[in-house]
This record gives structure tokens, sequence and C-alpha cells, in this order.
């Protein structure tokens, strides 16, 4: 069981730990969250070092306990009703207090890659001037010399530095990013990427209220509503099917026959590759890949999506990935479980055509039925 | 609102990723090489900061980082109807991570003058950290709106639409605030014949030209140099790695026929399980 109560937070554990900020939207705690405590978790094992949790909001209930179950050693809970919702500049006033409290800044602070985490993590970081790297899809400690005489302050063997990895521009190269000149050295991960411990109820953890302490300047935006688009379909991340399109549509007009496929399935999405999102083809919230949405459906069907490295990372998990394109030298071949080269407007309403037989009862039947 | 709105908007220029020219044949881009282009994110915040002005009155000022051909993208601005632009570009700025960038900008809005509103693009094609904007934001000392897809401007206060997963935020917002925008936001309309004209124009006057599109450097915005480029970065790319090889596992299908083909993938990834039951 764990104890909750007022404490002088600059009791505890003096050395630069891991922190890990959770998220929540209305008390509902983000998976994020979870996996970011139990990416967090591994990190402080390496260093022998402890794994605290900064959670903000109101009425947060059992939020807390749940943190110290999924690994949190240290839970740090600010309650106040101005911090129900989340907004930039009280949030981020609870975070610098917080961190300016501490006897050392933490080693590590780690974020969600969600529209939370990459508004608040960037204003942290440019106001304790650290580093700050952002949609990491790995991370780890190690060790790091620095050689390069630009700046001779910098020069020196580090033994526990922060590995950020992400994949890099334009390039199927992934890239190590450190900065352990200072810390908190900060990264964010996105959702669906890192892996949460087993909750364990037996788990010891403590757990602190601390100061909240707004100024009237936090309150220059104020959040008049939430709106919770259940009405716009599936989630995305939470689809058992998704069917994706790429530039080898062609046209926008080509996903209305995604549409179409997608209709066919149980519980399914449509999916997008960024370059068709920033042609308009298809809103943003339709984006997978590092810039966009971490999918890990049972059945990721490519249709025109070449699978360039940015793409890949947010889909590559899933259960059963087709790819079809006429290109067959696409990098999406490399990664998918079926492919077909072929014209994308042949194949897909052949498809639609085969799955509607088997609908209405037509079609071939033995396959059916497993869910 | 009385008066009129000073309206800036921040620009990129990124290499173009849908061109081959400047592609490096192991995958790498030769920036030197590659086909520039406007960041495709910033066409949306271009878009917010002209709709601000036509609807609100006011001054467009366009800002943009970088080497000197990035006084293209300060055209193509001009062209779409900015008033006028500024360019920071300093060799000593070369290996900046974004919150050394965030710096130089902060010290060339602050040399540009008093933003009512800054739009920047949610992010960048090249570096896709979307973290530049809510970092000026903080060295500005500003409340922010990022992801934002729609906004007005009631009372001399900003109504702002944001998105958040799986939904969106209402908020309100007063003034100087900074401004992300999402690329569900409106795409960015034609080049006005007056400002592609105009830009035409100036093309073939240097000196006039000049009044329109202002390089400037470190100095003269007063940014300590050490703050920027390399010493002014706390993160570095440490190393790169190849990604490895995937796979190898995809079984191609070929096929006879369209239809024997379909149902060939249909039956070996059985996908009928995945269907909604009759």
């Amino acid at each position: 069981m764990s104890e909750e109560q007022v404490v002088d937070v600059s009791s505890f554990s003096p050395k630069g730990d891991v922190l890990v900020i959770a998220e929540h939207i209305l008390g509902e705690l983000q998976p994020v969250t979870l996996e970011l405590l139990g990416a967090g978790r591994l990190l402080a094992d390496k260093m022998e070092r402890n794994l605290k949790c900064l959670v903000m909001g109101h009425n947060l209930g059992d939020i807390p306990q749940k943190l110290v179950e999924y690994g949190a050693d240290e839970v740090y809970v600010a309650e106040h009703p101005d911090l129900e919702k989340y907004r930039t500049l009280p949030y981020r006033r609870v975070v610098c207090d917080f961190l300016e409290s501490l006897p050392e800044p933490p080693h590590t602070c780690l974020l969600g890659s969600t529209t939370t985490g990459r508004d608040l993590a960037p204003r942290i970081a440019a106001h304790f001037d650290t580093g700050l790297t952002a949609d990491c899809t790995e991370l780890d400690i190690g060790p790091y010399e620095h050689k390069s005489k630009v700046d001779p302050t910098k020069i020196g063997l580090y033994p526990n530095c922060l590995y950020a990895i992400r994949p890099s521009f334009g390039e199927s190269l992934k890239a190590r990013i450190l900065g352990p000149w200072k810390n908190p050295q900060m990264a964010t991960t996105r959702p669906g990427v890192m892996t949460p411990l087993k909750p364990d109820g037996n788990r010891q953890g403590k757990i602190a209220k601390i100061k909240v302490d707004l100024k009237p300047e936090d309150h220059r935006l104020v959040v008049v509503d939430i709106v919770r688009e259940v009405s716009k379909g599936v989630k995305l991340t939470e689809a058992d099917v998704i069917v994706a399109g790429g530039y080898g549509l062609g046209c926008a007009d080509g996903f209305d026959m995604l549409k179409d496929l997608a209709a066919t399935f149980e519980n399914s999405a449509l999916g997008a590759s960024r370059k068709v999102v920033d042609l308009g083809w298809i809103p943003y919230q339709h984006q997978v890949g590092q810039t966009g949405k971490t999918v890990r459906p049972k059945l990721y069907i490519a249709c025109g999506i070449s699978g360039a490295i940015q793409h890949r990372v947010g889909m590559s998990k899933s259960g059963t990935i087709i790819a079809i394109n006429k290109d067959p030298d696409s990098p999406i071949f490399k990664f998918a479980h079926h492919g077909i080269v072929g014209d994308i407007y042949q194949i897909i309403p052949e498809m639609i055509k085969q799955f509607k037989e088997v609908q209405s009862g037509r079609g071939v039947k033995e396959v059916v039925g497993s869910h | 609102m009385s008066g009129s709105l000073n309206i800036f908007v921040l620009v990129k220029q990124v290499p173009d990723q849908g061109s081959k020219a400047g592609l490096n044949p192991d995958g790498t881009i030769d920036r030197a090489k590659a086909k520039r282009m406007l960041n495709p994110f910033d066409r949306y915040a271009l878009q917010a900061a002209l709709h601000a002005k036509k609807s609100y009155g006011g001054k467009v000022t366009a800002i943009s980082m970088g080497p000197p051909p990035a006084v293209e993208v300060l055209l193509e601005c001009l062209e779409h109807g900015v008033d006028e632009a500024f360019l920071l570009s300093d060799r000593r700025l070369a290996a900046s991570d974004t919150l050394a960038t965030a710096y130089a900008l902060f010290k060339t809005v602050s040399y540009v003058g008093k933003p009512d509103l800054v739009f920047c693009g949610l992010q960048t094609t090249d570096g896709d950290t979307a973290q530049v904007g809510p970092q000026l934001a903080e060295r500005m000392g500003l409340p922010q709106i990022t992801y934002c897809e729609d906004f007005s401007v009631v009372d001399g206060k900003v109504h702002g639409r944001r998105i958040i997963e799986g939904g969106y935020q209402k908020v309100v917002s007063e003034m100087p605030l900074l401004v992300t925008v999402a690329n569900s936001y409106h795409p960015l309309e034609y080049k006005s014949f007056r400002g592609a004209w105009k830009v035409q124009r100036l093309a073939r006057n240097e000196e006039e030209l000049k009044k329109f599109i202002h390089t400037i450097d470190l100095d003269l915005v007063g940014a300590e140099p050490d703050r920027t480029g390399l010493k002014g970065s706390p993160t570095i790319v440490a190393a790169t790695e190849k990604v490895g090889e995937l796979g190898g596992s995809c079984k191609m299908h070929e096929g006879q026929s369209v239809e024997t083909l379909v149902q060939d993938v249909i039956k070996e990834s059985q996908l009928n399980q995945f269907l909604i039951a009759s």
C-alpha cells in the first residue's frame, strides 16, 4: 500500500532520476503514459535510479496508485481545479516549479508524442535550455565520448547518456541523438511504440501531493469545451482493420474506393501516408507513420503506399500486412506479409466484389466466422 | 478590435522529398543538390496569416531562417500577398538544433517588431519535431495554440479549435499569441495576381526587392552567437545506423487473372475472418 501525504519533495532521492510526465484526458489515463513507465523503468534500472512520475489534474482518484502499479517508484500529484483540462501554461508552470524544487534535476524526462506532450515538452526544454528529441522509437542509456573541439566545454566522457533514437528524415537511417551536457535529457515517444509493464498491485511506491501555485498570466488561454468526436468513425489506433492509401492512388477520389473496401470489414478505419495528407487528399487524422499515428491493427492493407521508413515505423507491428503496389521495387514488399504487384484500380474492386459475395452468402464460406 | 493586427508567419525552406534530384544512391540526401520547396506545413500557416489579415485587417510579415537560397520561399510568400519579409541568414547558424533555432528566431522576431499573432507550421518535413513553435512561444513568454485547425478573432480574443486525440478543444486566448496550424486547416489559396505581378517586378530590380525582403544576420538582431549553431545546441546526432533490411518473407502473389489472384490472397491471408458478418 502507498501512503499519500503532502511532503517536501526535496527530501526524496537526491540523485538525478528518470521522470515520466503522465497524461490523461479528463481523468482517462492515456496508454502512452503506461508505455513510458515501462520504458522509463528500464532506463532507471540500468542507472540504478528511481522512476518518478508527475501527474497533474483534478480529482485524479486512483490514477496515482495505478502509476505505481505500472512501475513508478515515486508519484507526485498536482491537483487543482484549474488543472482539470490540459492547458499549456498552467501545466508548464507546475512542471517547471516541480523540477526547480528538486535538489537535482532528473537525469531524463519523458513525455508522449501526443498533442499534449508535443505541446508541453518543448516549453519545458526551452525553459531549462535543455535538449529534447521528438518521436523516439527506441530509448537506451549508454556511454558517449565527445571529442569535437567546436565547444571545448563539451569535451569529455559521459558514462550515462540518454540515447534518443528516431528515424532520420528521408533516409533509411536511424539517428541516435544525445545531449548529456545538461539534465534533464528530454525525449518524447509515440503512442504504441514502447511496451508497458504488467501491472502489479503489490508494487510499493511513494505518492506525494505537491503544491500548485499558478500565476494570473497562466490563465491567458482558457479551454471552453472539449469535444470527443465519437461520430467520426472508429479511432485509427483502435481499429482491427486499416485500409490505407498512398500516392499510388493517383488522386483524392481513390479514397472513395478504399472507403468501400473498409466498409466490408468489422471495426475498420481509413489510413493514409503523409504525402497524400500533405496534398490534402485526406485529413491529417488519418495519417499513419512517424508524424501521424502509430497503429497495430490485426490487418493492414496498404494501397499504393511505397513503405518509406517514416510510414513503416507507424504500422510495421500490424498483424497481417497486405501490400498492393504497381512498383515491384517498393520497399513495402520488404516487410509486408503478402504482396501484390498490380493496379489497385483492378485489384481492389475485385476484392470488394469477392467480399460482398461472401457476405451475401454466395461465396466460398469455409474460412468465414473465426470472430 | 480597434487598430489592425500585426501578423507574423514563420516559414522554412526544406528539401523536396518528392523529387529524386539530390538523392544519393544510399538513400541519404545531398542538400546542395536537392530541389527546394516551402515546407508543406507552412502553407497552412501562411493561409492562416493571410486569412487573419483579410478578415481583421493588418499587415503580414514573413520570417525565415536559412542559407541565401531561402529567399525563394519568401518571394513565394510575397506572391501570395505577404507584405514584407525577413531572412535571417548567417553561417554561424549552421547545425542549430531546435532550441538554438528557437533562440535565433526569438531574437529575429524581437528585432522585427511586436506581433499580435505569430503563425507557424505544425512542423517541418525535414526535422519533423514540431518543437520550434512552442520553444519560440516559451522564449517570447506567449500562450500558444498548437494543432490549431480553425480560429477567429472576436473582441480582441482568439477563439481557436485545437485538435486532441479523438476530438478537439475549443479555446479562447488573449493576444499576443503563437499558433501552430494543423494541416486540417484550409489549404493555401492560389497566388494573388497582384502579388505575382509585384514579385515579377521586384525580380527585375534588386534595390526595390530589398525594400520588401530584408536579409539580416545575428549581429543585427543582437543574438549571442554562442547560443546558436552547434555551440548553442544541447543535442547532437551522435550516430546514424542503417535500418536493417526487414523480413524478406513477403509472399508475392502473381496473377493468372485478377480474379484468381485476389481469390488467392483472400484465402491465404484468411481475410474473410475480418468481414462484417452478413
